[in-house]
């Protein structure tokens, strides 16, 4: 039996787990869209997780979930530690790479610029309310060009001349592709041109006034695109790292800090069980609670007839409903 | 008389003078409900896009109280509350905004207060909305002293920790709870009627005490010393909530036990647009965070931000303290 511990990062477009031992080594990963269903990919998730170490027999000693669905995660699971995708990210990152003084990570929705000062995070910003240059916009004008997401940075790579596409705006940048492209450039070069603008939004908007130090590592889903990274390189100067499993290290960041908690407070995990995540029906529902003026919208998560979590509800009159047990799950850690 | 008062806003910062003037000159005052969802539905139904987010709320709010039987309903015209100072210009055109955007509106008591270069004006305007009430023109002037007493009572509340909006509260004789335990110190700045609304801010101030903060905000600070550290911009900056700000900025960043400072900014606000990167251009030695907000009711955005904020305090912290830092989180 190998003692492992599961990480698991729900973000808007993607649900990512891990498995890592002891060393912080990876056994295996799932790398899942979300789909809008939340409940439905962890479970999937962790379902083809179990079955590709069926036979290597192993036990999970704590789990660790982030991303934006991470208290929905660690109620299906049972987690032992909550975390925010910065430290998560940051957590991952420097260690595989100690020495690491900046992080580009591009997600779905949002992207960060993380600067680390001997291993632990210094300063750390977030795009603001736009979300152009995320992964979700680059995702609709793969599909508006009919690309595979996939693809686009092998399509962007190919590029010899990038076009000079607006990147302040994701309503600019398109209406700037669309022109290019009714005026005869090279499908390519827009992509190129795309990627170029993306990264000086990024460098303006989320890394303003920030001062870029090496080594700098890249890393989100929005990693995998070549063009991307080709226009990190060029604009910044410098050589970039992307992690081997770049797009799952909000997951392996949260698998760390779970064994970190777990080992250092020598208590057992939170988890629920194999049997308690696949072997329920897992239902989610939210009304509008008429209490009081607030109408707050409440959100209630059942396994079967059991409630198993509520939030929402500025008062707490639903969520503190449940006794003690249930509710601990949900404590920021 | 039926007086309503629009819970949005400057009330935020002048209700118990509003109040007290309104109430001794006979009239019964009624306000809106706090912000809640169907408050802001409805003002941004009414609202003109252009405006920033606390003002499509303040709709909301007017719109509630238009079915509330008012006699009269008070939407004053804010343009200076201090000499050579100025609120942002839509506070100037508000009454006439409301007027033109939202019919069956009860009667509208509209008030100009500009102080910036004489308070004759603002004397008279005191006396003239008083005289709908009575034509005691001593009355009026002592429920306007009186006003500004309890204002000034129910300022002097905020030193214990509290925000404008709760000391109104405790004004009100409405009974809080601070969390006792906190480890992190943060100053939390922005234009009070947008932070210490609790829908509108999505909670921030409450958020972080739970996180096992102590905020602190423009109101629990030196009034003077906020003045003076804001006179070291090379140019005076002329709004009276913007030059609050940049002066707390720069004496949080003096101060030992501020741990770190977060900005919250409206997504359509001009004067925030150029405060918020005044802020983040001087603060070098502090780390800083800067929260916008807008219609978006996600939550996940901003809780995110703040844990990773405080995180990041308190692992900084513990290694100035020890020197090194043996774990994470």
């Amino acid at each position: 039996m190998v003692d492992c511990y599961l990480g698991v990062d729900i973000g808007s477009v993607s649900t990512n787990l891990v498995l890592i031992d002891n060393g912080c080594h990876l056994i295996e990963k799932i790398y899942l869209r979300t789909q809008g269903n939340p409940v439905k990919a962890v479970i999937e998730g962790f379902a083809s997780l179990v079955e590709s170490v069926s036979k290597e027999g192993i036990t999970i000693k704590g789990v660790g979930t982030t991303g934006s669905g991470r208290y929905l995660s660690s109620v299906l699971l049972g987690a032992d530690v909550i975390k925010n995708e910065i430290t998560a990210h940051a957590v991952a990152a420097a260690h595989l790479y100690p020495d690491v003084k900046t992080i580009i990570e591009i997600g779905g929705q949002d992207s960060k610029i993380i600067m680390l000062r001997n291993g632990i995070v210094n300063d750390f910003a977030m795009n603001t309310v736009c979300a152009a240059g995320t992964g979700s916009f680059l995702d609709q004008q793969a599909s508006r060009l009919n690309i595979n997401i996939q693809d686009f940075g092998e399509r962007a790579a190919l590029s010899k001349q990038a076009v000079r596409i607006a990147g302040r705006c994701g309503v600019f940048a398109e209406s700037d592709m669309i022109h290019k492209q009714q005026m005869g450039y090279p499908m390519e070069d827009i992509i190129m041109g795309l990627c170029e603008a993306l990264v000086r939004n990024y460098l303006n908007n989320v890394g303003k006034g920030k001062k870029i130090e090496g080594p700098v590592v890249f890393q989100g889903g929005v990693a995998a695109n070549a063009g991307l990274r080709r226009a990190f390189e060029k604009v910044l100067g410098m050589p970039i790292k992307v992690p081997q499993h770049y797009d799952v290290m909000g997951a392996i960041g949260a698998g760390i800090l779970a064994m970190e908690k777990i080992q250092r407070s020598r208590i057992n995990t939170q988890f629920r069980g194999g049997t308690f995540i696949l072997e329920g029906d897992f239902k989610t529902s939210s009304h509008e609670c008429q209490g009081c003026p607030n109408i707050c919208e409440v959100v209630c998560i059942k396994r079967d007839r059991e409630v198993l979590a509520y939030w929402g509800d500025r008062c707490k009159k639903w969520e503190s409903s449940l006794n003690e047990k249930t509710s601990i799950g949900l404590q920021v850690v | 008389m039926r007086v309503g008062i629009p819970r949005g806003l400057f009330y935020h910062y002048y209700y118990p003078l509003w109040k007290t003037f309104f109430q001794d000159l006979g009239a019964e005052v009624v306000t809106s409900a706090s912000t809640n969802r169907r408050t802001v539905e409805r003002g941004i139904e009414s609202a003109v896009d252009e405006a920033c987010f606390p003002i499509k709320v303040y709709y909301g709010h007017v719109r509630e109280l238009c079915h509330q039987e008012l006699d009269y309903i008070f939407i004053p015209r804010l343009v200076s509350v201090e000499p050579k100072s100025y609120i942002c210009p839509k506070f100037m055109g508000l009454p006439d905004m409301i007027k033109s955007g939202l019919h069956e509106l009860p009667a509208v008591i509209d008030i100009t207060v500009d102080v910036s270069k004489t308070d004759r004006l603002l004397k008279r305007d005191i006396i003239r909305v008083g005289k709908i009430f009575t034509n005691n023109k001593n009355h009026i002037k002592q429920a306007y002293q009186h006003g500004q007493y309890e204002l000034h009572k129910c300022r002097e509340l905020c030193q214990g920790d509290y925000n404008i909006s709760e000391a109104i509260r405790l004004w009100e004789g409405e009974q809080l709870d601070m969390p006792p335990n906190y480890d992190l110190n943060i100053g939390v700045l922005g234009h009070g009627y947008a932070l210490y609304d609790h829908t509108i801010s999505m909670n921030l101030i409450d958020r972080l005490r739970k996180m096992g903060c102590r905020v602190h905000v423009v109101e629990t600070l030196d009034r003077e010393a906020i003045e003076q550290k804001a006179a070291e911009i090379p140019k005076r900056v002329f709004w009276t909530l913007g030059r609050k700000n940049v002066g707390s900025a720069l004496y949080m960043e003096e101060r030992k036990e501020i741990d770190g400072i977060i900005y919250l900014a409206c997504f359509g606000c001009g004067p925030d647009s150029m405060i918020g990167e005044v802020i983040e251009c001087k603060l070098k030695a502090k780390p800083f965070m800067m929260i916008t907000i807008d219609e978006h009711t996600g939550e996940a955005g901003m809780v995110t931000r703040l844990e990773a904020f405080c995180d990041m305090l308190r692992r900084r912290k513990a290694v100035s303290d020890e020197g090194y830092i043996s774990a994470h989180g």
